[in-house]
């Protein structure tokens, strides 16, 4: 399974201290697919987010994205190789506007010259306009196009995890990794989410969903991973893994018993 | 939008009244008096770069200050013309923020501060005892003034007018640095560095730009300051200066253009107005400034935008 793989993650160990957070997780997501990341709590899966992003270097493993190594690359170089992410503490510019909390990301593989934004020159404002343009495109995508001129500080919980994928959206990301986009969502909220990630994958984003509510996993990801304790337990179709006798043990059989 | 609080009626009345000071009052120790806030004022504006909107502690914004006025002192007054000035101003300031921000960039808080502090230092400290270069303690006096191909201003009514001039130029790169991809890099930054790296942005990069720039206002402002104050000392780019220009860009607003110079300009001649207090005016002083930040933790920018006139929105 190369051809097509958009991730392609080998042996990623990450340890803190005496705890092995990830241990040698192998990881293929073939490309525009939703695949899930789940997992009890400390099981690694905002882990290897991280190292996948980042944001929290892997220690070993090589890590594929798209055909580039970025084992140990800085997060901007990743982002600028096209993956983008969310965070599951949400972390927005809170003294920028909706709008330019958006632009900083859409500026992404965008180099302005010193001299074109003191000379405000032609070059400069066609930048600006597209850069605006994407941001704007990425507001409206989400559904946050009424609140643009707002700041950022003034969106309710749920809108700013929006404004967090709206702003991972306009980076133009061929991946991109949401963690827990459905924490402190409510019903209604989770719904428009899920629908919202279905339209990104028809746009040919491949998705990679960390995410508590298994319910809200099953309904929308066409490959899910099940980690417990830093290893990889399970992979298959949401009803391959819910039917696994492993993931009922480590995961799902407690949630079954509580529901 | 804290930027620009000031919609355009109040902007023009703020000119105007700029403009017409000279015309009310010909004091020469006011006009100096001004003089000294709008030098000020630059320097506060490039600490806003690397403090206000990039988040970077910086307490050697003094000692570029002092790095450019000694550059232009002892350039001029060993007869280079003084328009090679601000160009070698700004060639040793960017040097030396090179050196201290290449190594320093990655550095936070505290571990950053102390470095700054230390560098301020190191600088005073060679200005203080090279003593035939740059006159030691007892400073550099009768500076050439300013002259570009014999012409140059007379006079502090004349020094005003440049200043101002010079004052609204490092007003207009500052906002259009805000509104392009670079200044939304800066905060972005200051506000999540984790968030701005993977949205694309270089953060170490992004801090040492807004580092060189805020070292090129101080630069050009020290250069402007010998040669229209045309008397330098070491006391003028101290420790102690440095707190002060970090306290005006508090006082005023951080991340605020308007706020740079409301602070400098409020804290320029706030020490001079209490001075009939005697030794008490650093009593009231000191108090001025905490009522502000307590009751105003947004600085004075944030007062001006509780105006309803206030403009709404980003753009």
């Amino acid at each position: 399974m190369t051809a097509g793989t958009i991730i392609t993650a080998r042996g990623v160990t990450r340890r803190f201290g005496g705890l092995v957070a990830l241990d040698g997780i192998d990881l293929d997501v073939p490309a525009g697919i939703v695949q899930a990341v789940i997992g009890p709590n400390g099981s690694g899966k905002t882990t290897l987010l991280n190292a996948l992003s980042g944001a929290s270097h892997a220690d070993a493993g090589s890590i594929r994205i798209g055909g580039h190594e970025i084992f140990r690359l800085k997060p901007h170089r990743i982002a600028r190789l096209g993956l983008a992410r969310t965070f599951q503490n949400i972390r927005i510019f809170d003294n920028l506007s909706v709008l330019e909390n958006v632009k900083v990301a859409a500026a992404c593989n965008r180099p302005a010259s010193f001299f074109d934004i003191l000379t405000s020159s032609a070059r400069q404002k066609q930048s600006e306009a597209d850069i605006d343009a994407d941001a704007q495109d990425a507001l409206q995508t989400i559904g946050l196009g009424h609140r643009a001129d707002d700041r950022a500080t003034q969106l309710p919980y749920a809108q700013r995890r929006l404004l967090e994928i709206a702003r991972a959206l306009a980076s133009k990301p061929n991946v991109l990794l949401l963690d827990e986009p459905a924490a402190g969502m409510n019903m209604t909220e989770s719904m428009t989410l899920l629908d919202t990630i279905a339209k990104l994958k028809d746009r040919g984003i491949t998705i990679l969903l960390v995410e508590h509510n298994v319910r809200l996993v099953m309904g929308v990801s066409d490959r899910v991973t099940v980690l417990d304790f830093g290893k990889k337990i399970a992979e298959g179709t949401p009803s391959d893994v819910q039917r696994n006798p492993l993931v009922i043990e480590a995961y799902l059989g407690r949630r079954h018993r509580h529901a | 939008m804290r930027l620009e609080p000031t919609s355009w009626p109040i902007l023009a009345a703020g000119v105007a009244a700029t403009l017409a000071i000279p015309l009310i009052t010909q004091d020469g120790y006011i006009i100096q008096l001004l003089n000294i806030a709008i030098l000020n004022a630059i320097v506060v504006l490039g600490l806003n770069f690397v403090t206000g909107w990039a988040g970077q502690i910086n307490f050697g914004q003094a000692a570029f200050y002092g790095l450019g006025a000694y550059t232009t002192a002892i350039a001029t007054k060993s007869g280079l013309p003084w328009i090679t000035t601000p160009f070698l101003s700004a060639v040793v300031v960017v040097a030396a923020s090179l050196a201290l921000g290449l190594p320093t960039m990655r550095l936070r808080t505290y571990y950053l501060a102390m470095t700054t502090i230390g560098f301020g230092e190191i600088i005073r400290l060679i200005i203080v005892h090279w003593e035939p270069v740059t006159g030691g303690t007892s400073g550099l006096r009768a500076i050439p003034g300013i002259s570009v191909f014999g012409i140059g201003p007379q006079g502090q009514t004349q020094h005003y007018y440049l200043l101002v001039v010079a004052l609204a130029l490092a007003m207009l790169v500052a906002a259009r640095i805000r509104h392009s991809a670079l200044g939304r890099a800066m905060i972005a930054t200051k506000d999540s560095e984790i968030a701005a790296e993977q949205s694309g942005v270089d953060t170490t990069r992004t801090k040492l730009i807004a580092f060189m720039i805020g070292a090129v206002y101080a630069g050009l402002a020290g250069c402007l300051y010998a040669s229209s104050i045309r008397f330098i000392s070491p006391d003028s780019f101290s420790g102690t200066q440095a707190i002060l220009l970090m306290t005006m860009l508090i006082v005023g607003g951080m991340g605020s253009i308007a706020g740079c110079i409301a602070g400098a300009v409020a804290l320029t001649i706030l020490p001079e107005a209490l001075r009939f207090l005697g030794q008490w005016y650093l009593v009231l002083y000191g108090l001025g400034v905490i009522a502000v930040i307590v009751l105003a933790p947004g600085g004075l920018a944030s007062l001006a935008s509780q105006f309803p006139l206030r403009r709404a929105g980003a753009r």
